[in-house]
């Protein structure tokens, strides 16, 4: 039960601060204030726990890529070398000749020169063959078994890997510890205490109010009295990986929390999009606009562990081959601006990115001149900290599982590794157990 | 009543039958609405009251197609293309691109302007909706907005009836078709992506067939196609593969209709649906057994939807502490409830599509193929400030840079505010003699905007400001107005 005490203890120091100085002087209410408190409280928790506070400005920050629609990870990074492959797909298969060679056996797609240029900078580590055991093809089912860390029978796990992360490491922090850019909560910031809040534009990222109304309208939006903390308080256990979260907060309750980010989120959000603006050019693509507010916030010291984006389009089933040209195209050009951005900064050192999809696709292309869903494929972690280079071993283009590639490594051992060796998190805590470790940062 | 029900179900007792039921049932059954049309549907009782509803639903599922909403004859068009230089090819397809925007657009707003009732009944575009929730189909992917209407007035005129027929006609859809690939699926390689959703998501649910049965379903469906000049569903014999199948266990020479066929002898497809409908209709999570007697009278009643509705509405789980007042809405429920109970018109529809874009459901766009998650996932803290920001807006108060999709923000901001402000009934919804006592008038919107009663912390927190305000003119009604919509309270039904 030691978790379950510190866990109360945090949610009563919580609970004391937000009565001492948020209702009782509502007027006089500032954010900086609220920031500064929450890092003294996070400190002095932080002295009797094993984890790591900071205070924004120089603390970890890992960026989630999700891919979604399943990548294909052979022709993302493709083996160039392997005849098996160029017999799989004799009409979507890219010639060696065309690929950006990284060895004598594989070679990324041509679109993804940015990325090259990050790896021959060693910048970019590349994990390949990632998958997991029993891997499922649905969209659906496989994108949670990525968010929640799941073995992929264990259907009664629904809570994020990110959201019990930040269960165990950031109790009591600032709503903005996780980030998520578009109007969409992703299931991996699922907690029974949801931690987090979504932006899609900050300049919209307020509220407005009527005369007088500004101190009724944030009274109304907090927890009642009696409902401060109840809901995650009964029964929860930071150690629930087993699955069941037993007391589910109710639709008000959750409610009321999300009103309460959104205040304690909003004048600092505004305040640093307003200051601080790009100094390198993105491209004009969602995803490099969604990349560029993630390096607006880190510039201005947003409190932020984690950051989570998405570039969708990726179920190519058929006419493959210009939609997947577009895509890794917009993810190269993105995520290199963004990381120049971050080297203009001098914050490159501390942010790892890190992609993932919920499954690569079959060897095999389709009469359709696409591909159908698959299994394992290779993921990128790039950044000033990453150990760049190839990491894990290619998948067999001739020893399949029904028509798919077979994994050898686990998405977990890839979580398992940031969790623990990046964000200093108890990693075994956070997954459930333990992962081989892979040198990726 | 024609379904065949067990009685398992214990309905609503008349004795339990009151005000708050009947505006509990407006709510979830269509978009809630006025006080006296709360009323109206008072006095009938509840099982009158139901019956009305779907009565209401019945008499209105077929819809005409939307002006502005053409067929496409794509051999035309192509032989069109064809007869052009290179240039001149271009700009037709851009043209065509245009135009088929301005349709996706007028196809949109004919939806909007149903479910806010106009020439259409709530009752039956809120199925509307939770068929399109279910068969969830984009037009970014099918771009051709016929196809969608064509898809949406199945789901309207089938959505009632039962849902094999259903089943069949939305395999045969022809924008389902372009959705999951059957149009591209061919015998020498049948296409698995209908096969699989039809099992995973649209009936069985995951985990109630194997890759196998996917595999094979598959093979069933290559010859359905869409004609290219009519743009309706054709059968090609030449892409049927008739050998034997092997589906669930059972080997045949099956086609598609036998596949849904099949689907509906398995016992877990009945708890699919009825547990679906519940939630939408009443609560997330219902009990094992509520479901199991759902699904045994469902299965019973032959797969009729209408009886399985009557059911939901007459229980008395459905007017339980369990639903009243705990699902959160969906955008299109805040909008559409927010218009009818202020009785107000909707926004100008380029703002609306831009809202509910921020809120995260655009009719025709469900972000996959299953559908809008719903529940807690409307919420983050982005779409919460967005709602109490454009509730802002819908009483006149604050232009709040709207998002507009790609063109930024509202143009004209003074235009839109006195184009809103001007339409708000401020005479009725708040009569000069509610306004001399502030507690009579909080009362009265309440019952306008939440239909229920509140938690003493919002009722007080209502008052005190409308007193503070005191003597009450229309700019501190529209302020209280705001504040009540700004709650987390009323995000709830």
């Amino acid at each position: 039960m030691k978790h379950f005490e510190k866990h109360t203890r945090s949610l009563h120091t919580r609970r004391q601060f937000l009565r001492t100085s948020m209702l009782g002087a509502a007027a006089a209410w500032t954010l900086p204030l609220f920031l500064e408190k929450t890092f003294l409280a996070m400190d002095a928790e932080a002295a009797d726990s094993a984890t790591q506070t900071s205070d924004g400005k120089d603390g970890p920050i890992l960026v989630v890529l999700q891919m979604a629609g399943g990548n294909d990870g052979l022709n993302t990074l493709v083996p160039h070398g392997d005849d098996a492959y160029y017999r799989a797909r004799q009409r979507i298969a890219i010639a060696a000749a065309d690929t950006l060679k990284i060895d004598d056996y594989v070679g990324l797609h041509p679109a993804l020169g940015g990325l090259k240029g990050l790896y021959d900078d060693g910048h970019l580590a590349i994990v390949q063959g990632v998958g997991y055991p029993n891997p499922n093809r649905s969209h659906f089912r496989s994108t949670e078994i990525w968010q929640t860390g799941a073995d992929a029978e264990n259907l009664k796990l629904t809570d994020g890997w990110l959201g019990r992360y930040f269960d165990s490491c950031c109790q009591g922090a600032d709503p903005t510890v996780g980030v998520s850019i578009g109007g969409a909560r992703p299931q991996a910031f699922n907690s029974p205490r949801p931690t987090g809040v979504s932006l899609a534009r900050p300049e919209q990222y307020r509220w407005v109010t009527g005369e007088d109304a500004d101190e009724a309208f944030r009274s109304l939006n907090r927890p009642g009295e009696d409902g401060l903390g109840v809901g995650a308080e009964a029964g929860t256990s930071i150690g629930a990986i087993t699955g069941e979260s037993q007391n589910e907060m109710g639709a008000l309750d959750f409610l009321e929390r999300t009103a309460l980010d959104a205040q304690l989120s909003s004048d600092e959000i505004l305040r640093i999009s307003r200051k601080f603006k790009s100094q390198v050019s993105y491209p004009k693509t969602r995803l490099a606009e969604s990349l560029s507010l993630v390096g607006r916030m880190i510039a201005g010291g947003l409190a932020t562990r984690v950051y989570y984006v998405n570039q969708g389009g990726y179920d190519t089933h058929s006419g493959q081959a210009p939609a997947h040209q577009r895509l890794m195209e917009e993810l190269g050009d993105a995520v290199t601006a963004f990381c120049r951005d971050l080297k203009a900064q001098g914050n490159f050192d501390r942010v790892t990115l890190l992609t993932f999809s919920e499954f690569g696709r079959r060897v095999a292309e389709n009469a359709s001149g696409g591909t159908d869903h698959g299994a394992a494929a290779p993921l990128f972690v790039a950044g000033g900290s990453v150990k760049p280079g190839l990491h894990g071993k290619y998948p067999s283009l001739t020893d399949l599982n029904r028509g798919d590639l077979i994994h050898n490594v686990d998405f977990r051992s890839v979580y398992y590794s940031i969790l623990r060796n990046w964000l200093k998190a108890p990693a075994d805590q956070v997954l459930g157990r333990r992962f081989p470790t892979l040198p990726i940062v | 009543m024609t379904g065949v029900s067990t009685g398992m179900i214990p309905r609503l007792p008349d004795s339990a039958w009151s005000r708050g039921a009947a505006a509990h049932l407006l709510s979830r059954a269509g978009f809630s609405g006025p006080p006296e049309e709360i009323d109206a549907l008072h006095r009938l009782g509840p099982e009158k009251a139901v019956k009305s509803l779907l009565d209401g639903a019945a008499a209105s599922l077929a819809t005409t197609r939307p002006e502005g909403v053409d067929p496409v004859d794509m051999i035309a068009f192509r032989q069109a293309i064809k007869a052009l230089d290179e240039e001149a090819a271009r700009l037709k397809r851009r043209e065509w691109q245009r135009q088929e925007r301005q349709s996706q657009l007028a196809l949109t707003q004919w939806w909007l302007e149903r479910l806010r009732g106009k020439n259409a009944d709530p009752v039956a575009e809120k199925l509307a909706l939770f068929w399109h929730g279910h068969f969830a189909t984009s037009v970014e992917k099918v771009k051709r907005s016929h196809l969608m209407w064509q898809q949406n007035d199945t789901l309207r005129r089938e959505g009632l009836g039962d849902f094999g027929t259903l089943t069949k006609a939305i395999a045969r859809d022809p924008a389902m078709l372009v959705w999951l690939d059957t149009d591209r699926s061919f015998r020498r390689e049948p296409n698995e992506n209908f096969a699989r959703e039809l099992l995973e998501l649209f009936t069985l649910g995951e985990g109630h067939y194997s890759e196998g049965d996917i595999h094979e379903a598959a093979r069933t469906f290559t010859p359905y196609k869409i004609d290219p000049r009519t743009q309706k569903f054709t059968y090609r014999k030449r892409q049927e593969i008739s050998e034997p199948k092997t589906i669930f266990g059972q080997t045949g020479d099956f086609s598609g209709d036998d596949v849904v066929d099949l689907i509906l002898k398995k016992p877990e497809c009945a708890p699919f649906i009825a547990r679906k409908l519940w939630e939408f209709y009443a609560f997330e999570k219902p009990d094992e057994k509520l479901v199991s007697h759902l699904a045994d009278d469902f299965r019973a009643g032959g797969y009729e939807i209408r009886p399985l509705l009557e059911t939901i509405f007459t229980s008395a789980a459905f007017y339980s502490s369990d639903a009243v007042r705990k699902q959160i809405k969906s955008p299109v429920q805040w909008v559409m409830a927010l218009s009818r109970t202020l009785e107000i018109d909707l926004p100008p529809a380029r703002m609306l599509l831009g809202a509910l874009n921020g809120l995260g459901q655009v009719p025709f766009r469900p972000p996959s193929v299953k559908g809008w998650d719903g529940g807690k996932a409307w919420i983050t803290t982005a779409t919460l400030l967005l709602r109490y920001n454009l509730a802002a807006f819908s009483v006149g108060n604050q232009s709040v840079g709207l998002p507009l999709g790609n063109s930024g923000k509202v143009k004209d901001p003074r235009r839109f505010r006195a184009l809103l402000a001007g339409r708000l009934p401020l005479k009725k919804i708040a009569p000069p003699e509610t306004r001399q006592d502030p507690r009579k008038l909080v009362e009265a919107l309440t019952d306008r905007l939440f239909q229920q009663t509140l938690p003493d912390r919002e009722t007080a927190a209502f008052v005190s400001f409308a007193e503070a305000r005191a003597p009450l003119d229309d700019s501190a009604v529209r302020d209280l107005l705001q504040l009540m919509m700004s709650t987390p309270q009323y995000q709830l039904t």
